[in-house]
């Protein structure tokens, strides 16, 4: 084989039924089509038959991917992306930030498979060429935090572990007598990085995610689930073997030019997502605020959720992924006049956190006041609220839950409780009103445990709706499921047009994502534009890179996939493509696995009633619903535009078998494709 | 008074400068080594990095007072004062420093097999993550005292037993590279990882972690601070979080595992007790 650059070409295939480890070797033609991260996932998705419709996404046959592509290494802004089928019977494609990407390609792999389920709970030590499944009873129930630091010593001290050679006579004899050597060898390194699920994941919660360095998730569809399913507690990495580049030197100028731009970026050097508090937050109007009844509060001064007051408050130390300059992570020691909080180390909180579970859980206002009416709280109790937003971010990420959807399940119960569908009897006595987040940290607990009601909570926001609709007989409950595609709404609302439009929601290859881009060709109606936003955001995710820094990025992609790779004829339409692939493949994958005969009804018309029902109570956007309160224009007119822009068909958002062949996709996805046309 | 003397002071001259033998640049080479280091004005076009001075060689327009070169063998106090220092509040632990010294040794080393690579195995300095705090870790030039070890040299140069690791005497060695009074690894004579481990055993026996060993020829390596003019510094993105200052002389008590200064970090910035 030609030598290969940027990829390493191997990807680890584990079967944990079996105990075997065998190496995948695609061909360079296949990583030229799809590039690795997600659309390399989502190939294999295919090729492996995980879109068959009866396959348990929780069951031993799923296929659990952690890919990274070819930049991925010695490029800044490393991710990974763990692809597999959620357990939500969707499409998941989750990204992570850390600095697990790049040791796994220093560990000479473009990823790692995982097939199969351990018959006890298992973990993973990949230390360059050699995979070995180890016992992880002994860590089986611990939280993340504390499981990732025994496994990273655990494997080190292995790796570097010698027996004790010096002797008292190698030292002077006045040194030997103050100080006799311990004879431990080495053993001191750390130098190996992890990725582990904790309860929520062992337990299968279906919104578990999987969480790397304490606070750095692949948080969104359930990875953590399917990870748990498989007895699977951790992969741990060590690679000593170096990225190989076709062209070292235009690549580290490429790096270092990216990371130079990097250093002048004070939006997200001063706060990381923080940041968006103190710029837009609920000024756009499209904040959570209590599951979404109000987007924006009365009175502009709640500012606990803004990136000054956070790092006044609490930030202690920026937080960096592999080669990055922006930092956005800022770690925090939570401090509070309640004994439940105060110490607890947690971070930020970041955007999504600040809202899904600050205030969307009604954290954010005084005791009995709306959200409608004057904040009448000092800068003490803006404090206190942060302080429970941090604490309800921590016990997310160290069950290894995800807070998008913990937070929007949460926010759900509130409400029903709100208006009096539901009581503390439903909820195993809990009595969950806006705000009180010693009920919301009783209430994780049991979902993590799968204790009591929690098994029922357990299975997400839209199944928590329809548990309790059915048990009560009120249909109408399910217009509080704030989900679109049955998958729980991050914290940007549709309504206000400032923010983000229905369509990217509906259109999003993942479940209610919102980093799938594209808002301006949306908003304006030119589908071709939204389509290639979105298809460089898939692109982004298989490369594998941070979208954060994408601005840094924009101009450097191409030429640094160029001399990673040695790819010279490699162009922004090949990455178009790339996307295009993606988005095709993950389409079919859906409509497959969930058997869609109407798919427009089925499936892209399941979002939030809210959407069209409740105008905008507040705010500077007042009144406003989603897509003009249009939802027949959206359905009928734009969707089918957008579906006819990407070569899929009008009626259904079927890849037609010309598309396929355009995209070099037929011998795949041709045969699913030709059943649903 | 009892007079104050300021160690990031450049000596004083004492004596008419000593004539020396002028490089191509019009500065010798012991001129331009001392003079980096002290700063002294018309010798040097001052470029700051942290606290770094870095020096350039000036036109000699006007005849400047040099410092004066020390005797043969000694070692200046005032360069050899300088360490690496850093603050873990400003670390990232973006990895930049890590990336920069390997690349610089990678390259000077092994340029042929790592024309194509990019590794972090040839790093002197690599940052450690235990989640919330980030180690730096690096040789921290610890010394023996004499009137307690029996020895002033380094712990890892006293155990070798090849006399690998050696102190180039200031001045001497490749410019860039060495020289400065600061420590190196003869790699003719170091046996390499297979076969011994007594430098690295001892630092992580009694001080830090600070060596480690390549994967090519598995030979011992330790940072060498560039012969005065780290890359890591000047690769460090935060200001503050890594610099070159003169700090006291012995850096043993800069010195820990890495494990036990992340729970002393633990400790300093979160109040949290943790066994690591």
């Amino acid at each position: 084989m030609a030598d290969l650059f940027g990829i390493t070409g191997k990807i680890a295939r584990v079967d944990l039924t079996t105990e075997t480890v065998t190496v995948i070797e695609p061909a360079e033609e296949i990583y030229r089509k799809y590039l690795g991260g997600s659309a390399m996932g989502a190939y294999f998705l295919f090729k492996e038959g995980i879109f068959d419709p009866k396959l348990d996404p929780l069951g031993p046959d799923n296929l659990l991917q952690f890919m990274i592509g070819p930049v991925t290494g010695a490029a800044p802004n490393a991710r990974i992306t763990l692809v597999t089928k959620s357990p939500y019977n969707i499409f998941c494609a989750s990204t992570c930030g850390g600095h697990f990407g790049s040791e796994l390609k220093y560990a000479g792999w473009d990823g790692i498979q995982v097939v199969g389920k351990a018959s006890k709970p298992v973990y993973l030590a990949v230390m360059d060429d050699t995979i070995e499944i180890r016992d992880a009873s002994h860590v089986w129930g611990k939280g993340v935090e504390e499981a990732e630091l025994i496994l990273k010593s655990e494997v080190l001290a292995e790796l570097e572990s010698r027996e004790g050679m010096i002797r008292d006579a190698d030292l002077n004899p006045e040194w030997a007598a103050l100080r006799p050597p311990k004879r431990l060898g080495m053993h001191a390194k750390r130098l190996a990085h992890v990725m582990a699920i904790g309860p929520g994941g062992e337990n299968q919660v279906w919104y578990s995610c999987v969480v790397t360095e304490g606070a750095r998730a692949a948080g969104r569809w359930g990875a953590g689930a399917v990870m748990g399913s498989k007895n699977l507690k951790a992969v741990v990495v060590r690679g000593t073997k170096g990225h190989k580049l076709a062209d070292k030197k235009t690549f580290l100028a490429l790096v270092s030019g990216i990371q130079k731009s990097e250093r002048g970026d004070y939006f997200w050097r001063s706060y990381g997502t923080a940041g968006i508090g103190a710029n837009s937050a609920y000024v756009e109007d499209a904040f959570p605020i209590r599951n979404w009844q109000w987007c924006s509060w009365a009175d502009p001064h709640v500012k606990a959720i803004t990136g000054p007051f956070m790092d006044q408050t609490s930030f202690v130390r920026k937080v960096s992924c592999y080669g990055c300059n922006l930092h956005c992570l800022y770690p925090v020691e939570v401090t509070s006049s309640d004994p439940l909080m105060d110490g607890t180390m947690s971070d930020m909180p970041d955007w999504e956190a600040m809202g899904m579970v600050g205030g969307n859980l009604g954290y954010m206002e005084m005791d009995g006041v709306d959200p409608d009416k004057p904040f009448t709280g000092s800068v003490k109790d803006q404090a206190e609220h942060l302080a429970k937003l941090q604490y309800t971010t921590f016990i997310h990420d160290d069950n290894s839950l995800d807070f998008i959807e913990g937070g929007a399940n949460i926010a759900l119960l509130m409400e029903l409780v709100q208006r009096g569908f539901i009581d503390s009897g439903d909820l195993d006595g809990i009595d969950l009103q806006w705000g009180d987040v010693h009920a919301v940290d009783e209430l994780v607990k049991k979902i993590c445990a799968r204790d009591g009601i929690g098994d029922k909570l357990a299975q997400g926001t839209y199944e928590t709706a329809r548990y309790f609709a059915e048990l009560k007989g009120k249909p109408e409950i399910m217009n509080y499921s704030m989900t679109a595609h049955h998958y729980g709404q991050p914290a940007h609302d549709v309504r206000s047009p400032a923010d983000k439009n229905a369509m990217e929601y509906v259109t999003v290859n993942r479940a209610c994502a919102h980093t799938g881009g594209g808002t301006a060709g949306f908003k304006t109606g030119d589908w071709a534009a939204a389509i290639a936003g979105q298809n460089v955001s898939a692109a982004q995710n298989s490369l594998v890179h941070c979208q954060f820094p994408a601005g840094h990025w924009a101009g450097s992609r191409i030429d640094l996939i160029k001399a990673a790779t040695g790819w010279s004829d490699f162009s922004d339409e090949d990455l178009q493509l790339v996307g295009a692939r993606e988005y095709a493949l993950s389409r079919l994958f859906e409509i497959h696995i969930r058997q869609l005969k109407d798919p427009k009804a089925e499936w892209d018309r399941q979002v939030p009633p809210r959407w069209f029902n409740d105008p905008l109570p507040t705010g500077s956007q007042k009144g406003a619903v989603a897509y003009e309160g249009k939802p027949d224009v959206l359905f009928n007119e734009a969707l089918p535009a957008y579906w006819k822009e990407r070569g899929w068909t009008e009626d259904k958002g079927v890849p037609t078998l010309d598309t396929l062949k355009k995209l070099g996709i037929d011998d795949v996805a041709g045969t699913v494709a030709s059943e649903h046309l | 008074m009892a007079e104050i003397k300021r160690r990031d002071e450049a000596p004083k001259p004492e004596k008419e400068p000593k004539k020396t033998e002028t490089s191509a640049s019009g500065v010798s080479r012991r001129e331009f080594l001392v003079g980096s280091g002290a700063g002294v004005a018309g010798l040097v076009i001052g470029g700051v990095i942290g606290n770094q001075v870095i020096g350039k060689p000036a036109a000699p327009a006007v005849e400047a007072p040099a410092a004066e070169a020390p005797a043969e063998g000694e070692v200046s106090l005032y360069k050899a004062g300088y360490n690496l220092v850093f603050d873990s509040v400003q670390c990232t632990g973006c990895m930049i420093c890590a990336e920069a010294c390997s690349e610089k040794y990678a390259t000077f080393l092994h340029p042929e097999e790592t024309a194509n690579v990019v590794s972090l195995e040839f790093a002197r300095i690599r940052p450690m993550r235990f989640q919330y705090v980030d180690v730096i870790n690096v040789c921290s030039y610890c010394n023996l005292y004499e009137w307690a070890e029996g020895s002033s040299e380094f712990p890892c140069e006293a155990v070798c037993p090849e006399d690998a690791i050696i102190t180039v005497p200031e001045g001497e060695g490749e410019e860039g590279y060495y020289g400065m009074g600061y420590k190196w690894v003869d790699r003719e004579k170091c046996l390499g990882i297979d076969k011994c481990w007594r430098c690295a055993e001892i630092c992580e026996d009694q001080f830090a972690s600070g060596m480690s060993f390549d994967p090519i020829d598995r030979k011992a390596q330790v940072c060498s601070r560039c012969g005065g003019d780290p890359e890591c510094v000047k690769a460090c993105p935060e200001p503050g979080a890594l610099t070159w200052v003169p700090a006291a002389r012995n850096g043993r008590y800069f010195a820990n595992h890495p494990s036990d200064y992340a729970e002393l970090l633990y400790r300093k910035i979160y109040n949290h007790v943790r066994e690591l």
